[in-house]
């Protein structure tokens, strides 16, 4: 064969597609293909295999999807066609730079969840159809960012939701709360799947194509309908209120490397999602679109971030700490459509990359999180803060990085989660004007309502957090599991680690990352957001710069004379130990005495007491002898979601009615069913004789 | 000669027709239900041949003794299939009481005439004056399935619908072709023969046939 005949051979191969002919298409298809393979590992390996052999290939399914992902966030073409037997157009992956972004982050999520999970599963969490499942979720939600169409994104979304709902079942044996979990999400996903089906169908009766790329000139009144439809569809698989219910329920209930996964990476599609409406798909929308978007955010924001603070249950607390960040991921969303809507582009686009960088961080520090606390569930089999406490000293890598993770959450400076508020707060600040001129009424009133409730949200994470950490690592054990606590195996630290030193490198060092991220919505990526000084990020548009490693470096100026200088003088004075002659109580401090997570939130408990409605439970039991004496004081507080008691408790109820009066009418009874069938031919004889 | 007599014939045999049905929701006895059925197929087979002998079709004829032999003949003797004695002591206990009944038929006959007559004219021939005797069968064979009890007697309640269906079938467009009428013939035959089998078994496995009891809904 000579070199020519081969060369024609390669391309007949290339254009029959057996041959990927870009990195994207190499990328995506072997995404499947290991995707394939892991399914398969799954169902035929030994089980003491299973774990280490699955784990591997779904990291590697994880780091191709990151690669892919890089690839096209940075601008590179191509994608894998799939044809298919219907009579319609080939499903067509090809993902866009913002597109790579989100399969980035989800899959840098994966690679830390799919490191985790190898050491972490045993027992039902270890099992065949767990391990099926995973790579199976993996795969759906990578190429969820990657659709170009309709189709093809309602697929893969559909494949991501069910292999996240088998992976939250694999407990439900030993558990029952897991089945009730599992009934919530299936209900929830599918309530947000109906949603955004409804808005892509509502789009393509208007545009006439299934096809992400076709020009959009939609009226405005399909558009406002999918709008709506999408808001709903895409807020509820970001946890936004009020379709947030499954999300306490479903996250503390799933495994802890799936809720990981799930509130680190799958909450993000929704973020995706709300993206994809908003910059390609519906591009320029009429401001009220901004405005609904914010309201949405801002109250989700509140909500979340108020039952994350006096939830004593930790994964119950990240849970609904989820649903505040994305509250102001949407927050910024909102804000940059509502600039947009009113030209002031730096400021909209400065948001936008805000509401990127709150996404990137969150998956990052969450995912830190979710799999610290199954460490600590892994080493105490509690998750009740109230029973936890002193496992820094026993656990210390977990201890620094659930630590970093939580600065990250609090949105403390030299973390990742700092420089994301700032840039929103920055942009919120200075968007309601353009060159000193008010741009509008609305922004003017809005932006600063924002700022507020951000503001707000900023110090009830800190105290969130303070308490999560503070609770769970510091102080006294107050359980003897807590106190028996080991450190976990060294997998799970790596990937603890690695999540700690994302969240540490992107507070430091935010400049290159938020200048790639700008490539990826602004259509003038370096007016945006720039670069600047040692890994620095500044915002010419409005003329603000945030360097934070000039910042550590000055600071460490003025800190470390001081520092010296006070070991230097306490060198001069010997150690002195002093027996106390009256302890004042304090030398004989017990376990017991120490603030727990209830009594820590309690205070913030009474001040959002008309929010919140918790319900208080006090039973004093007396001495027998004298009932001015009081033997034991048992207090319990519960905090139920307002939103579960008086939104969907009365419409489940109304459903449950329906559902009791229908028994009565399809009963089993043949005749009854034959006499209906009866009925109906004759009502139908007789209509049409009529 | 055969012309006089052609319209009284057709009216003789959808009478049969007509009459069998109606007493077949009368009598409760099985044994009488199942004679009547063989009285109705004959009664079909007849008419089946009256036409065929009017349009002058020997396809016709040979349709109307695949009739007789099947629907008089073959079905009636697959019910009655079992020994008589025990057949005749299955009295059926309807949900309907007798008068009630005979009065739906009477309302499901004048029903089937009106919309006949309403929906697609009665024709001027004699064929078609006689097609909502069928839409009738097909109403009353509905009424035996919804108020009979055990599961044979809803099965000639299927059977008389059938009838019905075919009665129509003839009387408007002259019948169907021969190989169709085998297959439909043979597919009936197949079905009731499932149906007795499963009778017997559920009678061997519960001790009765009263549907009523199969209640609940199993996975």
């Amino acid at each position: 064969m000579t070199g020519m005949e081969a060369g024609l051979l390669l391309q007949t191969e290339i254009e029959a597609g057996l041959i990927p002919q870009t990195g994207l298409e190499a990328g995506l298809l072997l995404q499947l293909g290991l995707g394939a393979l892991a399914v398969l590992t799954a169902l035929t390996a030994a089980p003491f295999l299973r774990s280490r052999a699955v784990g591997i290939l779904c990291t590697l399914i994880a780091v191709t999807g990151f690669l892919t992902g890089l690839v096209a966030m940075l601008g590179g073409t191509g994608g894998l066609r799939i044809s298919i037997a219907l009579p319609m157009d080939p499903l067509l992956l090809a993902p866009d730079r913002l597109g790579g972004l989100f399969m980035l982050i989800v899959s840098g999520v994966g690679i830390l969840v799919s490191l985790y999970s190898m050491s972490s599963t045993h027992g039902p969490d270890a099992s065949r159809t767990a391990w099926v499942a995973m790579p199976v979720f993996l795969v759906g939600m990578q190429l969820v960012p990657a659709a170009t169409d309709s189709v093809s994104f309602l697929l893969a979304l559909e494949i991501m939701t069910l292999g996240s709902t088998v992976l939250l079942l694999a407990d439900h044996a030993s558990r029952a709360t897991v089945a009730s979990a599992g009934i919530w999400y299936s209900a929830m996903s599918q309530l947000s799947f109906f949603f955004i089906l409804a808005g892509f169908a509502v789009l393509a009766a208007a545009s006439g194509g299934t096809s992400f790329s076709t020009p959009q000139a939609i009226e405005p009144g399909p558009a406002n309908v999918a709008f709506v439809l999408f808001l709903l569809g895409f807020g509820g698989k970001a946890e936004l209120v009020p379709l947030h219910v499954w999300v306490p329920r479903v996250l503390p209930e799933a495994p802890s490397h799936v809720s990981a996964a799930m509130s680190g990476a799958m909450v993000k599609i929704g973020v995706y999602g709300g993206l994809l409406v908003c910059v390609r798909l519906l591009p320029d929308g009429p401001a009220w679109w901004g405005i609904a978007i914010m309201v949405v955010g801002g109250a989700s924001a509140l909500y979340g971030i108020l039952q994350a603070s006096v939830s004593s249950d930790l994964k119950v607390l990240l849970a609904y700490s989820t649903t505040e960040n994305m509250g102001l991921v949407f927050l910024g969303l909102g804000a940059s459509l509502l600039l947009r809507g009113y030209d002031a582009t730096a400021a909209a686009d400065a948001a936008l990359v805000a509401a990127l960088l709150l996404a990137v961080s969150h998956a990052a520090f969450k995912s830190t999180l979710f799999l610290g606390a199954g460490a600590i569930i892994h080493a105490t089999g509690e998750r009740n803060l109230d029973r936890l406490g002193g496992l820094g000293a026993r656990m210390p890598v977990t201890a620094a990085a659930f630590g970093v993770a939580s600065l990250g959450a609090a949105a403390i400076p030299i973390t990742s989660g700092f420089v994301a508020e700032w840039m929103l707060l920055q942009s919120l600040i200075h968007g309601g004007r353009l060159d000193g001129a008010v741009v509008s009424v609305t922004a003017s009133v809005a932006m600063p309502l924002a700022v507020a409730v951000i503001a707000l949200t900023a110090g009830l994470a800190l105290l969130t957090f303070v308490k999560a950490y503070g609770i769970a690592f510091l102080a006294r054990p107050r359980s003897a599991e807590a106190a028996k606590a080991r450190e976990v195996p060294p997998l799970m630290q790596l990937s603890l680690a690695l999540g700690a030193l994302f969240v540490l490198a992107l507070g430091l060092l935010p400049g290159p990352i938020a200048a790639l991220v700008g490539h990826t919505v602004s259509s003038n990526p370096s007016a945006a957001v720039q670069s600047i000084g040692l890994g620095g990020v500044s915002l010419p548009g409005i003329g603000a710069v945030l360097d934070p490693i000039m910042l550590v470096v000055l600071s460490a100026l003025v800190a470390i004379p001081v520092i010296v200088s006070i070991i230097v003088s306490a060198r001069g004075h010997p150690h002195r130990t002093v027996d106390l002659p009256w302890g004042g109580g304090g030398s004989r401090a017990r376990p017991r005495m120490q603030y727990t997570a209830t009594s820590y939130a309690e205070p913030l408990v009474r001040v959002f007491d008309d929010v919140l409605k918790p319900s208080r439970d006090v039973q004093v039991t007396h001495v027998a002898e004298s009932r001015y004496l009081v033997e034991r004081v048992r207090v319990e507080q519960r905090v139920s979601d307002v939103f579960e008691t008086r939104l969907y408790r009365p419409v489940l109820n109304l459903f449950q009615r329906y559902g009791i009066v229908v028994r009565h009418v399809a009963n089993g009874s043949i005749h009854r069913y034959l006499s209906y069938s009866f009925v109906a031919l004759l009502i139908v004889l007789i209509v049409v004789s009529l | 000669m055969f012309e006089t007599f052609y319209p009284q014939l057709i009216g003789l045999c959808t009478g049969a027709l007509l009459l069998t049905s109606a007493l077949m929701v009368w009598r409760h006895s099985l044994l009488a239900s199942i004679r009547l059925l063989a009285l109705q197929g004959i009664a079909l087979a007849a008419l089946v041949a009256v036409i065929g002998i009017a349009e002058g079709e020997s396809e016709l004829v040979l349709v109307s003794l695949l009739i007789l032999s099947v629907k008089g003949i073959g079905l009636p003797w697959v019910l009655a299939h079992q020994s008589k004695a025990s057949i005749k002591q299955i009295q059926e206990s309807p949900r309907l009481n007798p008068t009630a009944a005979l009065l739906a038929v009477t309302l499901l006959t004048i029903l089937s005439y009106v919309v006949v007559s309403r929906v697609f004219g009665l024709g001027d021939n004699e064929t078609g004056h006689a097609a909502p005797i069928g839409l009738a069968m097909v109403l009353i064979g509905f009424l035996l399935l919804i108020s009979r009890r055990r599961a044979r007697s809803q099965l000639i309640g299927f059977l008389l619908l059938d009838n019905g269906i075919a009665t129509i079938a003839f009387l408007t467009s002259g019948g169907v072709p021969v190989l169709l009428e085998f297959a439909v013939s043979l597919d009936v035959l197949l079905v009731v023969l499932i149906l007795h089998v499963f009778t017997g078994r559920m009678r061997t496995k519960f001790g009765g046939t009263s549907v009523d009891q199969l209640r609940e809904l199993h996975d």
